[in-house]
Order: C-alpha cells, then sequence, then structure tokens
C-alpha cells in the first residue's frame, strides 16, 4: 500500500516536471501569468489594508486575521493548481470525450489524470501566499510550520472541490459552466471572513460551499495556535476529497456503461 | 457628414454582434450576485460596527449602488489593448490605413459599440441584483440623467487610456503585463471597492485628480449621489484628461506610424 | 467456452458481443422519448496472436465502439469478450500494460516537448524497469530512425516524424497487441509507406499482433493479412486480404492525361468511366486483363501527359460488398493463421 502511494508520489513530481518544462518553453507568458495572478492578488490585499486603516476592527477580526485568510488561500489555490490542475478541467475533459485516453493507461483514472496539467498562473498564487504571511505577518518558526500545514490541507480541499464539480459532468454531460460557477463561488467565499455571514449562508460555507475551511478554521487554529482546531480544518479536506473520489468513480461507472453518448463514429 | 455616418455604421455593427454573447449574461449573473451579496454583507457589519449611518458619505444602500455602478462601468471593458496588439502585430494596421477611416477613431467607435451593449447587460444584472438586496436606489430618477451625461466621456477617456498601452505593441514584445498594471491601477486607484473618500486624507486630494477618478469613481458617484456642482466638475476633468491623452495619443500614433512606413509593417 | 489450449493462442476472442446505447431525447414539454440504439448487435470474431487485422466500416458502424469494449473503456450490454486472456472492462488496468493505442487523430506526444520526454514519462507511468527502458528506447529510435529529432520539441516536427515518435512510443512498454486508429491520416506517400513498413515489420519480427482501422485502402492492403468488414453492427465479411483483393479490388483506376485527343480502342476487361477532352479514365478488371497490358495498349493512342494508377476507393469496395452479399457474415480463411 506504501509502496503504491510512493509510486504515485514519483509519477506526480515526473509530471510536474515536464508541466514546468513545457511552461517554461514559453518563458515570457509563464512569467506574464504569473505576474498577472499576483497582480490580481495585489489589488485585493490592497483594499483590505486600506479598508483595515480605516475600519480597524471587523467582527473580532483585525488586518493580521485577514492577510493571513489571503494567504492561506492563495497558497492553498495555488499548491492545488500547481500539482492537480487538471482537476480543474475535468468537466470538459468529460464533455469532449477526452477521458478514453487516459484511461488506456495502466494507472487508477483519478490520480493519473488529475495529475495531467499544471496551471502555469498558480505558482503566483503560491508566491504571493507565502509572501505576504512573511511579509505582513511575521510569523515564527512554530507558525510558519502550522501556515505550511494548513495551506496544504486547504489545497486538497480545493482538489476535492475541483474533482466533485468536475465530476457532475458524468451525470450532466456539459457541467463546464455550472462548475466553473461553483468553483468561482468557492474561491470567493474562501477570501472573506466567514464571521461576515450568518444563518443558512454560514451553513453553506460548512458544507457546499465548504469556504469555512479556508476563511474560518485555519485563521483561527493559527491565531489560537490550535492543533485541535487545525485538525478539524484537516478532517474537512479529508472528507471532501474522499467523497469526491466516491462520486467520481460512480460517475465513471456510468461514463463505461455508455451512458453518456459521446460517440465518435 | 458621410464621415460621420461611416463611424456610426461601425459602432453600430460592433453592438449588434456583441448581442449574440448572451450567455455571457448568465455568468454575469452568477458573478455579480455572489460579489454584491458578499459586500453587502461586508459592508452592513462595518455600518454596524462603527454605528453611523453613513460612510464616506454613503449610505448602506448607496454604498451597494456604488458598487453596482463601478462594476457595470469596469466590467464593461471591452479588451481595447488586446485588440490594438493584435491589430498592430497581424498587420491589420497597416491595412486599416488604407482605408478612408482613421484607425484610433475607427477602434474609438467600435469600443464605443461594444461597451454600450456590455454595460447595459452588466448593469442590468447587477441591477436587479441589488434591487432584491438593498431595494431601489434613492432618488433614481435624477441619477439617470446626471449620470448618463458623465458616462460617454468616461467610457472615451477610458478607452484613450487602454489604446495607448496598445500602441505599446510597437516598441515591446508582450503588452499585456502594462495593460494589466494599467488595469489593476485603475480598479485600485479609481475606487472600484472602495470609494474614495474612505482613502487616507492625504490621498484625497491626489486621487481626485488621477484621470481613473473621472473613469469610475466619479460617474459612480453621480448616480448615487446627483449634485449638479460635481457632475460639472466631473465633466471639466473628464474633458481636461481626454484632451491631455488625446494629445499624447496622437504625438504616440504619428512617431508609430513613421515605424510602420520605415518598416513596411 | 472454449478449450483453453486454444484460448492461449488467440490475442482477442469475441462472442456474441451486443452494445446498446439509450438515448433519451425530449419531445415537446415533458416527454421523453427513450430510443435504443444498438450499436454492435452480437458480433464474434477471434484474432491469433501475431496477426495482423484491419478491422473497418463506416462511420457510426459499430467499430469505435468495439474498439472501446475491447480496450475496456466500455462495458457490453451482454455478450464477452477476452483480450490477451484478460476480460477487458474487468481488468482494464492490467490490461492495459499489454496493449498499446496510436491515434492519427490525438496525439499522446507532448506538444511542446522533445519526444524523449514522453518517452521518460510513458517509463513512469508503464513502471518500466529503468535499465530495460533505456535499452528499449535505443533500440526503438534506432529502428525507427527517429534519432534525429527525438530532442526536438513535437510542435517542430512534421506530421511523419511525429507519427513515427508516435508508434515508437506506443511499443515502449512492450505489448503483445497494438491498436491503431487512422495511423497515416494526413501523411504524404512516403512518409505513409515507411510507417506501414514499420508496422508490418514489426508484427511479421517480433509477433506483435495489430489491429488496425482505417479509411485507406492502402494502409489495409500493405499492413494487415486479415479485413473484417462491420456495418450497421454487424461483420459482413471476415476474410483474408488475399481473398478480398482478388474478390472485390480486382478493379484498378486508370487516369490519363492527354497532350491531344486520344485515339482508344475497346479492351476487354476495360470500361471507359469517364472522357472529358483530353482526360480519360479507365476501370480495369485485373481477373481479365493485366495493368501493364493496359498501360502498354494505352500510351499508344497518344502522347501521354500523365498517368495514374488507383485503387478503386474503400467507400466502392465496401458497398461493392453489401450489394453483393446481404447474407451474414461470410466466414473466409481469416480466422485461421493466414499467412500471405
Amino acid at each position: 500500500m506504501l509502496a503504491k502511494v510512493w509510486n504515485y508520489l514519483g509519477l506526480a513530481l515526473t509530471y510536474l516536471r515536464f508541466n514546468f518544462k513545457t511552461h517554461l518553453e514559453y518563458r515570457a507568458a509563464f512569467i506574464s501569468q504569473i505576474l498577472a495572478m499576483i497582480l490580481n492578488d495585489c489589488v485585493w490585499v490592497l483594499f483590505w489594508t486600506q479598508f483595515f486603516e480605516r475600519f480597524p476592527v471587523m467582527h473580532g477580526w483585525g488586518a493580521t486575521e485577514v492577510i493571513t485568510m489571503w494567504a492561506i488561500a492563495a497558497a492553498g489555490i495555488g499548491i492545488a493548481d500547481t500539482l492537480c490542475g487538471n482537476a480543474a478541467q475535468l468537466a470538459a475533459l468529460i464533455a469532449r470525450g477526452d477521458l478514453d485516453a487516459w484511461l488506456l493507461y495502466p494507472r487508477r483514472l483519478l490520480p493519473h489524470i488529475v495529475l495531467g496539467k499544471m496551471n502555469a498562473s498558480a505558482f503566483g498564487d503560491t508566491l504571493f501566499g507565502y509572501a505576504i504571511y512573511i511579509a505582513f505577518v511575521h510569523p515564527d518558526l512554530q507558525h510558519f510550520l502550522l501556515f505550511s500545514a494548513l495551506t496544504v490541507s486547504v489545497a486538497f480541499l480545493f482538489i476535492g472541490f475541483n474533482i466533485l464539480v468536475g465530476s457532475l459532468g458524468f451525470f450532466l454531460g456539459n457541467a463546464q459552466s455550472l462548475a466553473e460557477h461553483l468553483r468561482f463561488a468557492l474561491v470567493t467565499f474562501s477570501t472573506y471572513p466567514a464571521g461576515l455571514f450568518d444563518g443558512p449562508i454560514r451553513f453553506l460555507l460548512y458544507t457546499l460551499i465548504p469556504a469555512a475551511f479556508v476563511s474560518y478554521l485555519p485563521i483561527e487554529a493559527l491565531k489560537e495556535m490550535s492543533l485541535g482546531v487545525a485538525a478539524l480544518s484537516l478532517a474537512g479536506s479529508i472528507a471532501l476529497t474522499a467523497v469526491a473520489a466516491l462520486v467520481f468513480n460512480y460517475g465513471l461507472k456510468h461514463y463505461e456503461s455508455g451512458n453518456l453518448l459521446i460517440m465518435k463514429g | 457628414m458621410n464621415n460621420l455616418k461611416k463611424y456610426w455604421a461601425v459602432a453600430s455593427i460592433s453592438a449588434k454582434s456583441n448581442l449574440a454573447y448572451v450567455g455571457e449574461v448568465g455568468s454575469r449573473l452568477v458573478f455579480l450576485a455572489i460579489i454584491l451579496y458578499i459586500f453587502m454583507r461586508l459592508w452592513k457589519v462595518t455600518y454596524e460596527h462603527s454605528g453611523v449611518q453613513q460612510l464616506g458619505g454613503l449610505t448602506l444602500p448607496e454604498m451597494l449602488w456604488y458598487l453596482v455602478l463601478t462594476e457595470s462601468i469596469i466590467m464593461s471593458g471591452p479588451r481595447v489593448t488586446q485588440l490594438v496588439d493584435e491589430d498592430v502585430r497581424t498587420g491589420a494596421l497597416a491595412v486599416q490605413l488604407v482605408r478612408p477611416l482613421s484607425y484610433p477613431l475607427y477602434r474609438l467607435f467600435s469600443t464605443m459599440g461594444e461597451r454600450s451593449v456590455r454595460f447595459v447587460i452588466t448593469f442590468g444584472a447587477a441591477a436587479s441584483i441589488a434591487l432584491v438586496l438593498v431595494g431601489p436606489a434613492p432618488n433614481w430618477h435624477w441619477h439617470s440623467l446626471l449620470f448618463a451625461i458623465t458616462l460617454p466621456l468616461a467610457f472615451i477617456l477610458d478607452f484613450l487610456g487602454y489604446f495607448l498601452v496598445g500602441l505599446g505593441a510597437f516598441w515591446i514584445e508582450d503588452t499585456s503585463g502594462p495593460m494589466l498594471i494599467y488595469s489593476r491601477l485603475t480598479m485600485i486607484l479609481g475606487g472600484m471597492l472602495l470609494p474614495l473618500p474612505l482613502f487616507p486624507e492625504w490621498l484625497q486630494g491626489p486621487l481626485h485628480m488621477l484621470p481613473f477618478a473621472s473613469v469610475v469613481y466619479g460617474p459612480a458617484r453621480m448616480f448615487v449621489h446627483p449634485n449638479q456642482a460635481e457632475c460639472v466638475q466631473l465633466l471639466l476633468n473628464q474633458f481636461i484628461w481626454i484632451a491631455v491623452f488625446a494629445v499624447v495619443v496622437t504625438a504616440v500614433y504619428n512617431i508609430a506610424l513613421r515605424r510602420i512606413s520605415a518598416n513596411g509593417g | 467456452m472454449s478449450l483453453v489450449g486454444v484460448e492461449m493462442n488467440d490475442a482477442i476472442r469475441v462472442s456474441s458481443l451486443k452494445k446498446v446505447f439509450e438515448s433519451v431525447r425530449h419531445a415537446g414539454w415533458l416527454r421523453t422519448v427513450k430510443t435504443e440504439i444498438v450499436s454492435v448487435s452480437e458480433v464474434n470474431f477471434s484474432v491469433p496472436a501475431g496477426q495482423s487485422v484491419a478491422f473497418i466500416g463506416p462511420n457510426g458502424a459499430g467499430k469505435s465502439t468495439t474498439i472501446k469494449m475491447l480496450t475496456g473503456i466500455l462495458r457490453p450490454t451482454s455478450g464477452s469478450a477476452s483480450v490477451l486472456g484478460l476480460v477487458p472492462w474487468e481488468q482494464r488496468s492490467k490490461l492495459a500494460y499489454d496493449v498499446g493505442a496510436v491515434f492519427g487523430q490525438r496525439s499522446q506526444l507532448w506538444y511542446h516537448l522533445p519526444p524523449n520526454d514522453t518517452f521518460e514519462l510513458l517509463s513512469r507511468i508503464y513502471n518500466l524497469d529503468r535499465k530495460e527502458y533505456k535499452a528499449r528506447r535505443d533500440m526503438l529510435v534506432e529502428r525507427f530512425g527517429i534519432g534525429s529529432f527525438i530532442d526536438t520539441p513535437v510542435r517542430k516536427l512534421s506530421l511523419g516524424q511525429r507519427m513515427k515518435a508516435e508508434v515508437a512510443a506506443s511499443l515502449l512498454h512492450k505489448p503483445k497487441l497494438l491498436f491503431l486508429d487512422e495511423p497515416t491520416i494526413g501523411l504524404d506517400v512516403n512518409a505513409r509507406q515507411q510507417l506501414r513498413d514499420l508496422i508490418r515489420q514489426w508484427n511479421r519480427e517480433e509477433g506483435l499482433t495489430v489491429f488496425l482501422t482505417s479509411h485507406d485502402a492502402g494502409d489495409i492492403e500493405h499492413v494487415a493479412e486479415r479485413v473484417i468488414v462491420i456495418n450497421e453492427g454487424t461483420i459482413v465479411l471476415d476474410d483474408s486480404v488475399k481473398n478480398v483483393r482478388t474478390d472485390f479490388l480486382g478493379t484498378k483506376v486508370l487516369t490519363v492525361d492527354f497532350h491531344e485527343a486520344p485515339h482508344s480502342v475497346p479492351i476487354r476487361g476495360v470500361v471507359e468511366l469517364l472522357r472529358d477532352g483530353y482526360k480519360l479514365k479507365l476501370e480495369v478488371d485485373t481477373s481479365v486483363v493485366s495493368i501493364e497490358a493496359v498501360i502498354t495498349q494505352v500510351l499508344s493512342w497518344g502522347a501521354v501527359a500523365d498517368l495514374t494508377i488507383e485503387d478503386p476507393p474503400l467507400e466502392k469496395v465496401i458497398a461493392h460488398i453489401y450489394s453483393q452479399h446481404k447474407e451474414p457474415a461470410i466466414q473466409g480463411q481469416g480466422s485461421e493463421v493466414a499467412v500471405t
């Protein structure tokens, strides 16, 4: 079992290497995409810093907490899209019938296919996340380690979510727009303090659009240096990824019985 | 007079072809619904916390309608820089020189056509969401008039800025970097998310003098707080900036044209 | 259900394979209409190891569906299949280690990287032993003649070079069975012939079982020894290429452009298809008269500017097959090991 995990890790590294090499072929575009992402992130951070200059406290959160939230979200999304960029493409792959080519390989489809592509601009997000965390929050080693662990946990949350909404393609034929909207919702809500919302929306943020596992729990964990809360955050990620894998495999069975009429001659 | 007819034709063709993008409406609705909802919560909490009725001279409903306007203005912006960049690189610009239309004017009218349609669609979507969230904007009859007057010049000014960046294609490899910087500057310094009065005191003067304020903040404010004196001031600012940009664009454009004749395009 | 001994010799064994698709259409506001489309209807055949088979049919005939079932991508509605001793849709991963695939219209080579990088990636995907992989790769590079561009990004390669690298890539993991789908599409005459030769070589010398689909009659003639024709979900012909050639491909089309109006003389076994100014198109029945004899005669009809010899288009051949044989599948000697 462990040997298998090790094997897939090696495969992941190879994909990472070649994906990176592909992007380097178009160095200028790669760098400009990274820069674009960083610029985008800057707009938001500037907004928040100005906002907090004017309104120092909001629901017990200050600039530090908001910056931390942004850093974790950006880095988490960055890692997710760097490593498993193809997860975000799942709906498109299903709609185009591109799954077949991947099925011909002697590998479990899900872990293999998500590794297939790396999103270039995601690099910018990752760098940005870590940079602003270090620059604005000045963490000590303990906090930094916990932060890093949480970014990985958040990454898995996003990967799981991407797989889950992408899998809708198995049942809807073309779920590209829907998947995009849902992804946008998760990313956006992840960058606003969950404390802003109450009632049904709050509930939503712990379930269907699990942004609270990005925008609330990890920040509290870091604030209190609480491994318990961190574990809760991690639990959410694991649960989501597990559900996503189940849904995907169920959908794949559907696909294999050919109820998706994507026949090519 | 004949020339004007030609340009008008260009504008209306562009407008018609963009009506085909009805599919975009759905996407915009989702995007705007999420953003506006989140910001409504953010401002609600902030107003409550600060215990005031007005912030930056705006009440809560006005704040949200302000956002409706800034988002509609920003999101309606067509890809002027990219189009100019393409035209330069593919040689289409050189081809245009043969026709009895001035290229900048051609681009201007085509942009206006496209932008008008996009603005109406985006504003329609955003306004309907705002209606649900905070009700109608106060005094909205009055707004339509004053605000409508300030919009055309705002669009023209915005066009000139991006057109200038696009002309950079004559000299640099990739204009997407400068374009992104310019657009992010417009967002931040134009007060897309945070109305200018909420910025620090010392920035107020400079911010209001920059062209970005005349494109985004000015017209948006004119919608929520119609004021004849301010309207006149805004129009004046827009006029001055258009004149400045027009001079610069003409100069740069002529230098660029000389490059074409020298290098053959 | 057959003797184990016989089964072991078969690379592919298909029995009563059937695939029915359900299509749900919206008719009007609330009604939905369910239609059943029988894509593959009780197909039977077996392919001995080391045979080279062309599997052809018009679009929508059930070709892709059958291949998808053989590779394990699709589950059949009923029936059974055994590929290299495994049930494809139940042991897809395991089977994948011994099966290779080449698609003319979709590449597995990474576009922006040199073929060598894709080879490297494949060695990882297939868990190939490092040393063995290197030796195998070097051998393939030499045999396929791709050494000069193995380190050039694929986007800079010509289609012919790309397809050679593509086929080489598909053989890296030493598959026993190779599926090819339109491998020569878009290639120029030279490249096409080279690729066909390589595939044929591999089939003859290494005992690689080849399963080819193509719309190109030349592919079939030069690569395959057996032809299976499928139409509307059933097999309508299963015979050796040799027999099909004599029975159905017994004609050649001769197009001649003259410098002047030709003085033609009727020849037995030759039908004039078209006469247009200085151009003449003849259909030659090669079982009646040899093509050389016809050409010799034609050359005496006037000064010749250009002369082309072509096989009748495959569609015509297939149409011919249907019009002649409306009965169930003709089993030629294709089922046993036939050597041309």
